[in-house]
């Protein structure tokens, strides 16, 4: 026993790869695992109330959400937000990116302070607009914007207005992110075509609109990729404002499952609206990888 | 998000400048081991475990903290917990319950939350703790010292649609609130305003005292959950329907489209959004409370028990300048207030449930009740002899001129758990409370949206399969 214990111990050398490829494997598993069990809860019967009803019942949680009052206004507002969003955001950040760029005092400084908002944890940063967006008189925006006489704002507690404002607080944390793959980009451009440009004597709007914009497409289809994965999913700053509310007016899809599944205990909806919401995210960020893909391949020719 | 967790060090360590100034009312502390040593069981039976105790931010929670160590010094067992506000707490709670986890032995919960625990078996009854002689020295625990009607309350036999007072105990409360109007007697006076006794009255002095004093006429609970309904619009719509309405119809289907719930839900909506504070739809309770206790409001239609709060000067800017009435009857001059209690249960999955009950009942204990009471204004009393106390009576005695304690006793005449028993309360009121803000925001009108709900609900009710029966 001792001896062929002995003899058939392997190499030392043999399991090397196994075990220095197994972090990649835990994380494989860690993260089909639980992809795999939510697809099939999204198929199931699944109260966390009523263990018993638990049945395999098909696409019937899907169709279901055809019915659901509160679905079709979540898909909506997902979308439109989505769409709103990035392109604000993306807007703002070139804007940005363009002022960071260009040859001004104290510019070293103005990158530093502008990446503030990323140190803040998402939740933090929203909690503290929800206290400056108060709108009974103890809120500070309020009372900067009586000074111009404008107001007050309802901030959060009325439905556009709460769209606005969650819009607002989003592009606060994440301008900067955007701002610096662009800013990024600009200074990675070459500079040949530009002192062709000038020597032709092209404007500074012209140079603008047909050297650095087309230049600049692979990093501005890639900040708007990370953007509408970002948007189309973004949870914790409602969470930490309006709760989905006022009317379920920011109320998005991440709201509407994390609703089903925790305060409702319909786990298969909640679980099928996630589904349908990853479905989203990995098809809208396929279509604009792949135009990324073709941007940069053609960048290189 | 609010959340604080401490360790039971981290308590002891803070309990000097946290409570020293209050204690110094119970002068005869030193004796609390021996009180607690006369049951006639062994204390330290489970002496070294320790348990976790999942609580919902809450004036009953802030009493028991700083009397938390007696517990630790009596019984050996290691107290750690968690403090969630009532949006976070009930979904953190359904989680642990639903995994079964057991890691809060001990969980905060009441009459319409037990419906939903009891039906998904996660919660154990308390009786058989009650009746073992090694656990419990009935004569010296007396739970004949309860008021009947809070047990009762607590107490369900399963059935949908009806059995609550019947069947098992599931929780044991710790106080009890019922649901009234409170106001501003100083803006009252002084703008001459009459203490409403009609709906219509109160949407009045709700529009007076905006007029006149320039803040809120009323503020209530307004976000889209349950929790927006179970106070005093519930109450209201039970008085302005001489309590011959429920949610729910003998065949369990919802009725929240009712002409008459349809008319009610219109003027409590038109006197909020015309009278009442502009962040309406995102008030929890303690926004409300906190928002009347700082003097921006001139009625709050919610929990009796507030007035604790209020009538606190180092909470308030109010304290002494509020009177106490029922809400507005309906047409037989009857109001009909819902009533709830916070009570202590146990988890099924917990590990050590001895130990678990030994905490239910030294919390639940005349002493611990009494002394969370007097010292660190834990109110309504659920055990007739904490509000018989002398303290406590000249506490309560004091608010608004004795008008606290008659409007409360004439309130619990008929006040009683307002929602019909099943297990999906939650679901319902949920839904109920966002046909209420479509209604505020005038994206529907009050009947389309009370009907859509009604019948989202009856949806559910059929998906869950729960049926009359």
């Amino acid at each position: 026993m001792h001896t062929k214990a002995v003899r058939r111990r392997p190499r030392p050398g043999r399991f090397l790869p196994y075990l220095l490829l197994s972090p990649a494997l835990v994380l494989l598993v860690g993260m089909l695992y639980p992809f795999g069990l939510g697809l099939y809860y999204s198929l199931t019967d699944y109260w966390l109330q009523f263990p018993s009803r638990f049945r395999f019942i098909w696409l019937d949680n899907y169709i279901g959400l055809f019915n659901r009052p509160l679905f079709s206004r979540a898909f909506e507002f997902t979308v439109g937000y989505t769409l709103v969003a990035v392109t604000i955001q993306v807007g703002l950040g070139l804007a940005v990116a363009l002022f960071l760029h260009a040859q001004i005092p104290g510019r070293k400084t103005m990158r530093a302070l502008m990446l503030m908002p990323l140190m803040i944890p998402p939740v933090i940063a929203a909690l503290m607009w929800k206290i400056m967006m108060d709108s009974t008189g103890a809120g500070i925006l309020n009372y900067a914007l009586s000074f111009i006489g404008v107001g007050p704002v309802n901030w959060l507690g009325s439905p556009h207005e709460a769209m606005i404002s969650i819009l607002v607080i989003d592009t606060w944390g994440n301008l900067p992110f955007i701002s610096l793959i662009l800013l990024g980009g600009l200074q990675a451009l070459p500079n040949e075509p530009y002192e062709a440009a000038r020597v032709d004597g092209a404007s500074p709007v012209a140079m603008l609109r047909y050297i650095t914009l087309p230049l600049l497409r692979p990093f501005i289809i890639l900040a708007a990729t990370f953007r509408v994965m970002d948007s189309l999913r973004i949870f914790d700053v409602m969470y930490a404002t309006t709760a989905g509310g006022p009317d379920d007016a920011t109320t998005n899809l991440s709201m509407m499952s994390y609703e089903y599944a925790f305060h409702w205990y319909q786990m298969g909806t909640g679980v099928a609206t996630a589904i349908v919401l990853l479905a989203m995210v990995v098809a809208s960020s396929y279509v604009l990888l792949r135009l990324w893909h073709r941007t940069a391949d053609g960048a290189a020719q | 998000m609010r959340l604080h967790r401490r360790s039971l060090t981290g308590l002891l360590l803070s309990m000097p400048f946290a409570a020293g100034g209050v204690r110094t009312a119970f002068a005869q502390n030193d004796d609390a081991p021996s009180y607690y040593r006369q049951a006639k069981i062994d204390w330290r039976q489970a002496a070294g475990k320790s348990l976790t105790i999942g609580m919902n931010k809450h004036p009953f929670t802030e009493s028991l903290l700083p009397l938390l160590p007696q517990f630790k010094t009596l019984t050996g067992i290691a107290v750690d917990y968690l403090i969630l506000p009532e949006d976070q707490y009930f979904p953190r709670l359904a989680a642990d319950l639903s995994s079964q986890q057991g890691q809060f032995p001990v969980i905060m919960t009441g009459p319409m939350r037990n419906w939903e625990y009891v039906s998904a078996d996660w919660i154990v009854p308390l009786d058989d703790f009650l009746a073992n002689p090694k656990l419990t020295d009935p004569s010296w625990y007396n739970l004949e010292d309860f008021y009947p009607a809070l047990i009762a309350a607590n107490r369900w036999d399963g059935k949908i649609g009806g059995g609550v007072g019947k069947g098992s105990l599931y929780s044991i409360p710790v106080m009890e609130e019922s649901y009234i109007l409170t106001y501003r007697k100083d803006l009252f006076d002084s703008y001459h305003i009459d203490v409403p006794t009609t709906l219509e009255g109160m949407a009045e002095a709700a529009r007076q005292v905006k007029k006149n004093a320039g803040i809120a006429g009323i503020v209530a609970r307004g976000t889209p959950s349950i929790a927006s309904m179970g106070t005093g619009f519930i109450s209201g719509l039970k008085s302005y329907t001489n309590d011959q309405w429920s949610e729910l119809n003998g065949r369990m289907q919802a009725d929240f489209d009712d002409p008459r719930s349809v008319k009610y839900t219109e003027m409590w909506v038109d006197m909020i959004r015309e009278s009442g504070p502009p962040n309406w739809a995102s008030m929890q309770w303690y926004d409300a409370m906190d928002a009347f206790a700082a003097g921006q409001a001139g009625m709050i239609a919610d929990c009796d028990f507030f007035a604790a709060g209020y009538e606190d000067p180092a909470k308030s800017k109010i304290a002494g300048k509020v009177g106490y009435t029922t809400l507005p009857p309906g047409s037989e001059g009857k109001t009909y207030s819902g009533l709830w209690t916070w009570a202590l249960g146990i988890n099924k999955a917990a590990k050590d449930k001895d130990a678990a009950w030994l905490f239910v009942q030294w919390a639940t204990s005349q002493r611990t009740l009494l002394e969370a009471a007097v010292s660190y204004r834990n109110y309504n009393p659920s055990r007739i002899s904490v509000t018989k106390d002398p303290r406590v009576q000249k506490t309560m005695g004091s608010w608004g001129d004795g008008s606290y304690v008659r409007t409360v006793e004439k309130n619990l005449e008929t006040a009683r758990v307002a929602w019909v028993p099943e297990p999906l309360r939650t679901r319902l009121g949920d839904t109920w409370a966002r046909a209420v803000q479509a209604i505020y925001f005038k994206r529907m009108s009050a009947s389309d949206a009370l009907k859509h709900a009604s019948l989202e609900v009856d949806q559910v009710f059929k998906e869950a399969g729960v049926t009359a029966q």
